[in-house]
């Protein structure tokens, strides 16, 4: 717990140099977030490794992965946001975009250590499958990388609003262009789109080989879908309608609203995957 | 048709299909919840008959979501057969010629054609026009590169080369699947089924989709984890007859089922529903075993005792006794005492508090009895397993569907097709190639790639003068 309590840690400064930079000139705040978030993700790395070391004492667990509880599905999920935005900030050097993403990872990091349970329970029967490993990881980078995207979205909409605006601020110049914005929102979004509908097919094989059908519209599978059909009508407006900018932006937020909900909301609705609110 | 071919049209259809999913998560459904379903009616007398009207309560499998799924898989082949992918070789010219006047016509229309391309570079190279057509289509060949043939003539030479040329049908592989998909689904709903099968441990109970097949349990276990009522494994010694013969035998557990010709029989829930093998009643310092229903004599007393009802989970409710679930979490035992005709009343005895005892009135009523000089020591209850059967011939179907998005998927977003055209024309002091470029990879990409790959080719053929790339902005790039 110490070591995700201090990611927690770096994972806010971290943010709060991103706002810094994103209002100052100075490249070193940029810097600094960099390293910052680059020792979080590794004190978070190490909390998952002692948690599995403990989750492992459970005979019933072994070589199954730690988050079939909230806490653990939570910090998977802010480790995994961190992971993606050190993949986009690695390929396009866009410093700036930490303070519209690393909220998010610090969010999930801090919702772990403040609100969920931290106690390491043995898998029901259910989880008992190899498929934890695999289903639940795919789809939370999949949330991960829709999270990046939604930061994105925010910048270019701030960015667009500024160009708008008759007085322009400081931010205007430091912001990357629309254009840039837009294509790396597509981007994210065309790496998270075919990863969250193999997340979906893979639950499906899952059910399938334990309760014996493929789909069975059960609420977190109904958003689950729905969360795929917003992002699919986001790529067939980008291809066939040419939807960029702002409203392309409004079409992955609602997406990631879904997203939001889907991870959230409907464990308290699903009769099947109410594992992460203790009703499964 | 007009409308079926319309994108837009379709996504007007996932808008709809996505608002009438969501709405089926808010609402109980009859095929997972039928008691909620109940409740709410019941707390709702005016919404319901207008729920019920809409199907909502059943929503997924009402004519209209059906018909919209349906609708949409429909209106998926209209729009992948009507909308084609844009198509770079269109511009090409007809590979095959054999009169050279064709071919210097050709030629020289494919100048022109390659001005239309979206990406341009002129090379200017020491080689002969035929060397450095050899030396190009070399280096292409070496970048993975599929060559098409070479026209060539007293005007020059020219040739087409590919790159991952398959993710063209990336987006009808991907939108194939999905309706492979849909009818998988199809063939399971026409063909397959899906039931609940509950068994008292010892015994067996027919099937209702296959009335000649027999499930038997021989043995139920289940293990909890330590001081707790989560269960860590359970599994059913299952066999499965027709007459008398054994169809398959397993025990199976939760994610490994008994296969059987492709009716899959999964370990889905358990339950303690009331039968008992025998109950110790603890008297003093003696324990006297009593079977479920049979009377038995207390030593050294004129007194009969009987164990005739378990609850698993008691509670009580409405001032009467029940079973909050079918765990045994708090498991009572009902007794009834008798001394010839004469019968006291029932009493309840609680095995995880012995302080505990109600008395039960002919109506099932109880009140709360003072601590009785005897208590509920242990209880063999006899479990149910509730096997779930099904038959789902539509999932190989599903499956194949599955593959193929994921193959159309990678097609579609990560693989970026290329389509060059070369020219190779003699100029003064050698020759002069000129490459066209097309690719279905954003701009901001596909320029650093050319870039990077016209460097490539610079160095191959020796070039002596810098080029440089031009973006036709006439040209859109998908």
């Amino acid at each position: 717990m110490f070591c995700l309590k201090a990611a927690f840690a770096l994972y806010a400064a971290a943010t709060a140099l991103a706002f810094t930079y994103l209002f100052s000139k100075d490249e070193k705040w940029s810097l600094w977030m960099l390293r910052l978030m680059g020792v979080g993700v590794a004190f978070h790395v190490a909390s998952f490794g002692f948690r599995l070391a403990l989750f492992w004492q459970i005979p019933e667990n072994k070589y199954f992965l730690p988050i079939n509880s909230f806490f653990g599905a939570l910090s998977y999920l802010s480790l995994a946001v961190a992971a993606v935005f050190f993949v986009v900030e690695g390929r396009h050097r866009l410093g700036i975009l930490g303070a519209f993403v690393l909220p998010w990872a610090t969010i999930g990091a801090g919702a772990a250590v403040i609100f969920a349970d931290p106690a390491i329970k043995g898998l029901s029967p259910a989880l008992q499958s190899y498929w934890i490993n695999i289903h639940p990881m795919v789809l939370m980078t999949a949330y991960a990388a829709f999270g990046n995207a939604f930061g994105v979205g925010v910048a270019l909409l701030i960015q667009e609003h500024q160009i708008k605006s008759r007085k322009p601020t400081e931010l205007c110049y430091r912001l990357p262009s629309i254009e840039e914005l837009d294509n790396l929102n597509y981007r994210i979004i065309v790496f998270g789109f075919p990863v969250l509908t193999v997340g979906i097919i893979m639950g499906g094989i899952w059910a399938y080989n334990a309760w014996g059908r493929f789909w069975g519209w059960d609420a977190k599978e109904t958003w689950a879908f729905i969360t795929a059909l917003i992002y699919a009508g986001f790529l067939h407006m980008r291809f066939v309608k040419g939807l960029r900018g702002r409203k392309a932006v409004y079409v992955s937020m609602i997406g990631f609203a879904s997203v939001v909900f889907t991870f959230i909301g409907v464990n308290y609705l699903s009769e099947l995957h109410g594992y992460l609110s203790g009703r499964g | 048709m007009k409308i079926f071919r319309s994108v837009r049209f379709n996504i007007f259809l996932g808008c709809l299909i996505a608002l009438g999913s969501a709405v089926g998560t808010f609402l109980p459904q009859i095929p997972d919840a039928a008691e909620k379903v109940t409740a709410y009616q019941v707390a709702h007398p005016d919404l319901h008959r207008l729920f019920d009207f809409f199907g909502l309560f059943d929503l997924y499998h009402t004519w209209w979501f059906m018909g919209l799924l349906g609708l949409m898989a429909f209106d998926i082949v209209v729009c992948k057969l009507w909308n084609k992918p844009p198509d770079p070789g269109i511009v090409a010219l007809p590979p095959e010629m054999t009169r050279e006047a064709e071919i210097e016509k050709h030629l020289s229309q494919k100048e022109a054609a390659l001005k239309l391309k979206p990406y341009q570079a002129v090379l200017s190279s020491a080689l002969a026009p035929a060397a450095a057509s050899q030396m190009s289509k070399s280096f292409l060949e070496g970048e993975g590169y599929h060559l098409r043939p070479e026209v060539s003539g007293a005007a020059g030479s020219s040739f087409i080369a590919t790159r991952h040329r398959l993710q063209r049908w990336g987006s009808y592989t991907a939108h194939i699947a999905l309706v492979v998909i849909l009818l998988g689904a199809l063939i399971k709903g026409v063909y397959g089924f899906v039931e609940m099968v509950p068994v008292l441990e010892g015994r067996s109970r027919a099937m209702q989709n296959k009335p000649d097949w027999e499930v038997y349990v021989d043995k139920f276990t289940i293990k909890y984890y330590d001081g707790t009522f989560e269960p860590k494994s359970f599994s059913s010694v299952l066999r499965v007859q027709k007459g008398s013969q054994v169809l398959g035998e397993k025990t199976i557990i939760v994610n490994d089922p008994l296969d059987i010709s492709g009716v899959r029989f999964y370990q889905a829930s358990w339950g303690a529903g009331g039968m008992f093998r025998s109950v110790d009643l603890k008297l003093g310092s003696q324990i006297l075993q009593l079977p479920q229903r049979t009377p038995e004599k207390i030593p050294g007393t004129p007194f009969l005792v009987t164990a005739d009802v378990m609850l698993p989970n008691f509670t009580v409710n409405n001032g009467q006794a029940d079973s909050a679930s079918l765990d045994l979490q708090n498991p009572a035992v009902r007794f009834t005492f008798s001394v010839g005709p004469h019968k006291t009343s029932p009493l309840w005895l609680l095995k995880n508090d012995p302080s505990v005892c109600f008395a039960e009135d002919p109506d099932g009523n109880l009140t709360r009895a003072p601590k009785p000089p005897f208590s509920l020591a242990a209880i063999d209850p006899i479990l149910f397993s509730g096997i779930q059967v099904a038959y789902d011939p539509g999932f190989k179907v599903v499956l194949t569907g599955a593959v193929l998005w994921l193959l159309g998927m990678i097609g579609t977003f990560y693989l970026h097709r290329r389509r060059l055209w070369v020219l190779v024309e003699p100029a003064e002091a050698g020759a002069k190639v000129s490459v066209g470029a097309w690719s279905s990879r954003g701009p901001e990409e596909f320029t650093k790639d050319f870039d990077g790959l016209m460097h490539r080719l610079r160095a191959q053929l020796d070039a002596r003068d810098d080029f440089r790339i031009t973006q036709n902005p006439l040209v859109e790039v998908s």
